[in-house]
């Protein structure tokens, strides 16, 4: 569905992803992690059009994401970023209903189709209650939820997911995932999804896509991917794995600061 | 169902009445006011209301309606709503071309300080969008900061100017202060295409503006074609005020706080915002307007400052009894 074709980028001169080559396949849940800054976002963002490669190409259904017009892409993939802009006035509804644009012709009012996809996604992330509420009247978690409303009104086959439980209480993350794995299950989308905690993402997703320091460090079903010897190379902490669960400890004792 | 529906309809359509209403009866008043006297029978044989007034009262319309719908424009842009339509410089490269145009004596050739001033705006805004933009993308800080940068370079020239031509200090002043009192059939005929075709332009673009208030990477992640939207709103809005500013000089105050007022009536949503603009900022300017030409008759006050004397506390009250809201 997704294909990094060698792909290079960076930021000024320092680069972020390098030589990257990794094959994404349709209908896939897949857990996107590395350290920090080791370029999960940037792959995210070229996926979705939002930066242009310096070398190398991401295809989408097989067509470069240059090649699609902004509201072609929009229709195909949908992404939730980390950090939402939230300093508007919309209310949740008409934010969420932002999603429905790659759909509508200008100067067209929203369907009764557009109002139903609406609702049923405020109510599939449970945040109806929020509707009327504003982007400063909401919690993180409240806000985060809202975002992912807006990414399930696209209605895309792929959808791209930037640490969308990282606001969440315990119930919320579980809950969230549980829908985007029964999405993914029974509408056969795509979904990527950066995530930090190890556990959660061997419990949820399928397949794992490994960074480590700008390049792929594994690809592939994520039970064999998580291994003590990847944890331990990509973290830096220590790994044990028992029974599907894994367990952490620091690799180093906590660093020595010069006594005075 | 009607909770379901967050984005009023009925509310709407009985704002739209009371401002068309409102607007008809404003434009009906002034042209029967003035320090001639004349009475509606004879409105249509006036040749002051025909040659004067009438031309007057639809440039104040026109003009206003454009800079509201300009303003409303540049802060859902810049997400910024400290931005007015003359943020990027236009109006002191106006300006300048206007003094150039006052002290090299052009004043009785055909549109020849407003010439000047559409020239030398124009270029002003084409220098800072240069630099400004990194390869084909606009950086709209940058954009913001070169414009006020220009504008304080290019107004430093006019004050030079004015110091060392004292003795036409005085029509520089009244031109960067602006006003509608030369307003004559010609500058209506130039203002009308290029105001309403920006203003329809604007209007279309409604829901991509709110998007784009959304931030510029999420617009373009539900769709919308960033660079190619904001430059064409730019490059209309920039037309807009450059006639604006040729015609009647830089009027301040209006495209800062009419579309802030229309927000606080209809709300946030663009599709809704840019037209109420277009007809509030008509008639708030044509009610400064005359008010500035009829308080005082015959002498006529700046209408610069009679937008800000009016709306300033209009606006202060809209805030205060917001409070909660905004």
């Amino acid at each position: 569905m997704i294909t990094f074709d060698d792909l290079s980028y960076g930021y000024s001169s320092t680069p972020v992803l390098e030589n990257v080559t990794a094959h994404i396949e349709a209908g896939g849940f897949y857990a996107v992690m590395g350290g920090n800054g080791c370029g999960k976002t940037t792959l995210l963002r070229l996926a979705a059009g939002l930066l242009e490669p310096r070398q190398g190409r991401v295809l989408v259904a097989g067509r470069p994401v240059g090649g699609y017009t902004a509201r072609e892409l929009a229709q195909r993939v949908s992404l939730v970023r980390q950090h939402p802009q939230t300093d508007f006035e919309f209310s949740a509804f008409e934010t969420v209903l932002m999603g429905r644009n790659p759909y509508q012709r200008r100067l067209q009012n929203e369907s009764e189709e557009d109002w139903r996809i609406v609702e049923q996604c405020l109510h599939q992330t449970n945040t109806w209650h929020l509707r009327f509420a504003k982007p400063g009247q909401m919690s993180g978690g409240e806000l985060q939820r809202v975002m992912l409303a807006r990414a399930l009104a696209q209605q895309t086959p792929i959808m791209l997911l930037d640490e969308p439980i990282s606001n969440l209480d315990i119930a919320h993350q579980f809950e969230i995932l549980q829908l985007l794995r029964d999405i993914n299950r029974q509408q056969g989308k795509t979904i990527l999804l950066v995530i930090h905690d190890l556990n959660m993402a061997l419990q949820y997703c399928d397949n794992l896509l490994l960074l480590h320091s700008g390049a792929v460090r594994y690809q592939g079903p994520i039970a064999q991917g998580l291994t003590p010897d990847n944890i331990a190379a990509v973290f830096g902490v220590r790994a044990q794995v028992q029974n599907g669960h894994i367990r952490l400890s620091p690799d180093t004792a906590p660093p020595c600061y010069p006594q005075h | 169902m009607n909770s379901r529906r967050p984005l009023n309809r009925r509310r709407r359509l009985l704002l739209w009445g009371v401002c068309l209403v409102l607007l008809a009866a404003a434009m009906a008043g002034s042209l029967v006011l003035g320090a001639a006297r004349v009475g509606w029978a004879d409105l249509w044989e006036s040749p002051i209301v025909w040659h004067l007034r009438l031309p007057r009262v639809l440039l104040a319309v026109l003009c206003g309606s454009a800079l509201s719908v300009c303003g409303a424009a540049y802060q859902s842009v810049f997400r910024n709503p400290l931005t007015d339509p003359y943020v990027l410089g236009i109006s002191s490269g106006a300006s300048l071309g206007a003094a150039l145009a006052i002290v090299v004596g052009l004043e009785s050739c055909l549109m020849g300080v407003g010439g000047c001033a559409l020239a030398t705006g124009l270029l002003t805004v084409a220098a800072i969008y240069r630099i400004a933009s990194i390869g084909n993308r606009m950086h709209t800080t940058t954009l913001l900061l070169t414009g006020v940068c220009i504008t304080f370079l290019v107004s430093a020239i006019v004050s030079l100017l004015m110091a060392l031509n004292q003795d036409k200090m005085e029509s520089i002043i009244f031109w960067t202060m602006g006003s509608l009192s030369a307003a004559s059939w010609a500058d209506v005929a130039a203002v009308t295409p290029v105001a309403a075709a920006g203003i329809l332009l604007t209007a279309y673009h409604g829901r991509d503006l709110n998007l784009l208030l959304a931030g510029s990477e999420t617009a373009r992640s539900l769709g919308v074609e960033v660079e190619r939207v904001k430059r064409r709103l730019l490059a209309a809005t920039t037309l807009m005020v450059a006639f604006c500013v040729s015609a009647c000089g830089v009027i301040g105050f209006v495209g800062l706080v009419v579309p802030h007022c229309v927000r606080l009536a209809v709300g946030w949503d663009n599709r809704a915002v840019i037209p109420f603009s277009a007809v509030a900022g008509g008639l708030f300017l044509l009610v400064c307007d005359t008010l500035a030409r009829t308080l005082l008759m015959p002498a006529e006050l700046p209408v610069g400052s009679l937008t800000a004397l009016v709306g300033a506390p209009l606006f202060i009250w809209l805030l205060y009894k917001n409070k909660k809201r905004y």
